[in-house]
């Protein structure tokens, strides 16, 4: 019976989440938060380059004086300028509102500004008067190289294509570091949205005193696998519902909404460090959950557990303190011990694999070393909650739990 | 199986939590299709009992068995437990939690809520189907209990303190429920410290005391292991003391009296019109259960008594 009531399990756990309004509402809370800042962003963006493109390309009236015999007259004509003719009354002229705009454009414009004054448009408006100023020079400048080429060249208009080789096969770059790195986020999305759930859940039973109904009707390790799978099931619709307005995003608004232009079909995807970060993501999410569902067992109250998870969380996390020295200096001491603690293991090693400072051996060491203590603390989990869910409203006492002779 | 071996069997059953003994050499079976009273002041080891026998504890040795066999969840589909502590998913809805319960014990989903449906209206709730447990009240979230610890009609009815906290609608509703599982041929454990209802239900009884069997058997062979008698006195004027009997109940104008085995009621009452007493009823009987529980658990529940003082700490026969 026990195949059929795992799926039993599995269905009720996620049919009554998926079913409460207040699920949808905190799922749906964050892509309307996101919608709303992209749509924000999309509209700032679109009017800033909108305003950018008209202030580039207006012509305005302005006077200027040229030190730097770097402006070309016909360049500044096309663009509403003309040479002042009494540079010593210019300013009084802009300030008394007789001049629209004055530029003074200094002998060495590298090394001194250029003086722009103009009557006041508004805090936008007023933009325009430095957009036209240094239009009017990088035109000018362009006119005199005589290659938009080299203008190009000049202003490191271009790009590179680099190829890096290791052991005679090509080693990749940034291309092969993402792809291992999505198991960082896929952990890192499930543990922070799935840990209270998990807890709230295995409490469920004690707080609700129906441990000793469940527990004559089915066997302790069914129904927690069945509420790991169900709670990985939640997490599942959670990052679908998260992911999808990002995806949107980037496939019909790049542009508008400033995401970095990244080549997805440039990624490369290396079994080994895909395989590793895939055992590496399982074993962590095994060892959490057994030790999430052993707090919970324990402690009589999602509150008192609360208490003791949040070490559990710090510790996950701390290695994102030193992340820098994981990626420049896996070897030294920290990152090291952060490797091969349980608890830090998921978190350095995934991110170490991913940047290819994790050899075969220390892989197959933190692996192994993730599945059995995971499965060892999902055994004593399942102890636990045997004995520990039936002390309704005491915290167990893990020596007594122990002697129960489970 | 043979249809002639118990049901439950248990078998030198002991169990210790640390350097605590709490059952210590527990030996009893429960018969196909009888109702077995389990008995006992609270802290006993009845509850400790129960749990190690669905397989919620481990003992630490001994045997215990339902149908031959240690308890496994595939039993579970032939239970009906209702535990000391219950309780409901709180936040579902009341056909989901029991139509869980159901598929849990085996239904499928289909049979599950149509039982579901129609114990609700049975118990006046159908139209609350669709509420969230924590929405009902107390007495209704028992009802949903009792429907979902019968729901597969199990041939093991296990009931531990049934009547605890029940409104006297829920217990009618109970002993309705006992009845019909009895009629149906099922087997009815249950802890309790209603003695009228042990008297009205059980077939036989185990009373325990300290992890130890005080006594078992048929309710006749219980109270004759303890011997003595109960006179239950109507009369007028004042009620001397006497080496003769112990004086169990004092009302106005009625007591009851425990009387020894050996002490004839005759010269009792011959006692009684020598001092002065008009006899107004007098009514000899077997010890009821109540005092033979106040017997053996006499300092243990005569803190929380509610006036019925100890007749005698005489200790019965131990199996």
């Amino acid at each position: 019976m026990a195949r059929h009531n795992l799926g039993t399990v599995v269905q009720f756990e996620f049919t009554r989440t998926v079913k409460k309004r207040r699920f949808w509402i905190a799922t749906l809370a964050i892509p309307v938060l996101l919608a709303i800042v992209f749509v924000l962003v999309f509209v700032s963006s679109s009017s800033a380059q909108n305003r950018t493109e008209q202030q580039k390309n207006q012509s305005l009236d302005f006077s200027y004086t040229d030190a730097s015999q770097l402006i070309d007259p016909a360049v500044a004509t096309a663009m509403g300028g003309r040479v002042e003719t009494s540079p010593g009354t210019a300013v009084e002229r802009v300030k008394e509102g007789k001049l629209n705009a004055y530029f003074s454009f200094p002998a060495t414009i590298t090394k001194e500004p250029v003086l722009v004054y103009g009557t006041d448009q508004g805090i936008f408006k007023n933009g325009t008067y430095d957009a036209v100023a240094k239009q009017l020079v990088i035109l000018s400048a362009q006119e005199k190289v005589g290659s938009a080429e080299l203008t190009a060249a000049v202003q490191g208009n271009f790009s590179t294509e680099a190829q890096t080789f290791k052991d005679g096969q090509p080693s990749g770059g940034l291309e092969t570091v993402v792809p291992p790195l999505l198991f960082l986020v896929l952990f890192y999305v499930v543990i922070i949205l799935l840990a209270n759930q998990m807890l709230a859940s295995t409490l469920e039973e004690k707080e609700n005193r129906v441990t000793e109904m469940i527990l004559t009707t089915l066997d302790p390790t069914t129904l927690v696998v069945g509420k790991v799978i169900s709670l990985f099931l939640v997490g599942a619709v959670q990052a679908l519902v998260f992911s999808t307005p990002m995806l949107l995003g980037y496939v019909f608004f790049r542009g508008q909404l400033a995401i970095p232009d990244f080549d997805l079909s440039a990624l490369q995807f290396q079994f080994l460090p895909m395989l590793v970060g895939a055992l590496l993501f399982i074993g962590g999410f095994i060892l959490f959950t057994g030790v999430l569902v052993g707090i919970g067992a324990v402690m009589p109250t999602a509150k008192d557990a609360a208490s003791v998870f949040a070490p559990v969380m710090i510790m996950m996390f701390v290695p994102f303190y030193v992340v820098t020295l994981v990626v420049s200096d896996p070897g030294s001491m920290i990152v090291q011990v952060f490797t091969y603690f349980p608890f830090t293991a998921p978190i350095t090693a995934i991110l170490r694999n991913a940047f290819g400072s994790l050899n075969g051996v220390s892989a197959v060491i933190v692996i192994a070393e993730l599945f059995v203590f995971g499965l060892l603390a999902l055994r004593v989990a399942v102890h636990l909650f045997r004995y520990g869910s039936i002390e309704y409203s005491r915290k167990l006492s893990l020596r007594r739990a122990f002697t129960k002779k489970g | 199986m043979n249809a002639a071996a118990p049901l439950i069997h248990i078998h030198d059953f002991h169990i210790h939590f640390g350097s605590k003994k709490v059952i210590e050499g527990l030996s009893f079976d429960v018969a196909r299709g009888e109702t077995f009273g389990f008995l006992g002041s609270n802290g006993s080891g009845k509850t400790t009992t129960i749990r190690a026998l669905l397989g919620i504890y481990r003992p630490t040795s001994g045997t215990l068995e339902i149908n031959g066999k240690v308890f496994s969840d595939d039993f579970g589909s032939r239970l009906g437990y209702l535990p000391e502590e219950r309780g409901l998913y709180k936040k579902e809805s009341v056909l989901d939690v029991m139509t869980y319960f159901g598929r849990l014990k085996g239904l499928s989903k289909q049979n599950a809520q149509a039982f579901s449906r129609q114990y609700l209206d049975r118990v006046d709730l159908v139209n609350k189907a669709d509420v969230r447990v924590d929405k009902l009240s107390g007495g209704e979230q028992q009802k949903i209990q009792l429907g979902v610890t019968i729901m597969n009609e199990p041939e093991l009815l296990i009931l531990d303190e049934p009547t605890k906290g029940f409104d006297p609608v829920n217990r009618r509703l109970l002993m309705d429920i006992i009845e019909e599982r009895k009629e149906a041929g099922a087997t009815v454990m249950m802890v309790t410290h209603q003695m009228e209802e042990v008297e009205r239900l059980c077939d036989r009884i185990i009373l325990l005391k300290d992890g130890r069997a005080e006594a078992y058997g048929t309710i006749d062979e219980v109270q004759n292991q303890f011997g003595g008698r109960t006179i239950k006195l109507k009369y007028s004027g004042n009620l001397p003391t006497s080496s003769h009997y112990k004086v169990a109940l004092h009302e106005t104008n009625y007591a009851e009296l425990s009387v020894d085995e050996s002490i004839d009621e005759a010269q009792i009452l011959k006692e009684l019109v020598l001092a002065g007493v008009v006899v107004r009823g007098f009514v000899a009987a077997k010890r009821s259960l109540d005092d033979i529980f106040i017997q053996i658990y006499g300092e243990e529940v005569a803190v929380g008594s509610t006036g019925t003082a100890p007749a005698g700490n005489t200790q019965g026969p131990v199996k």
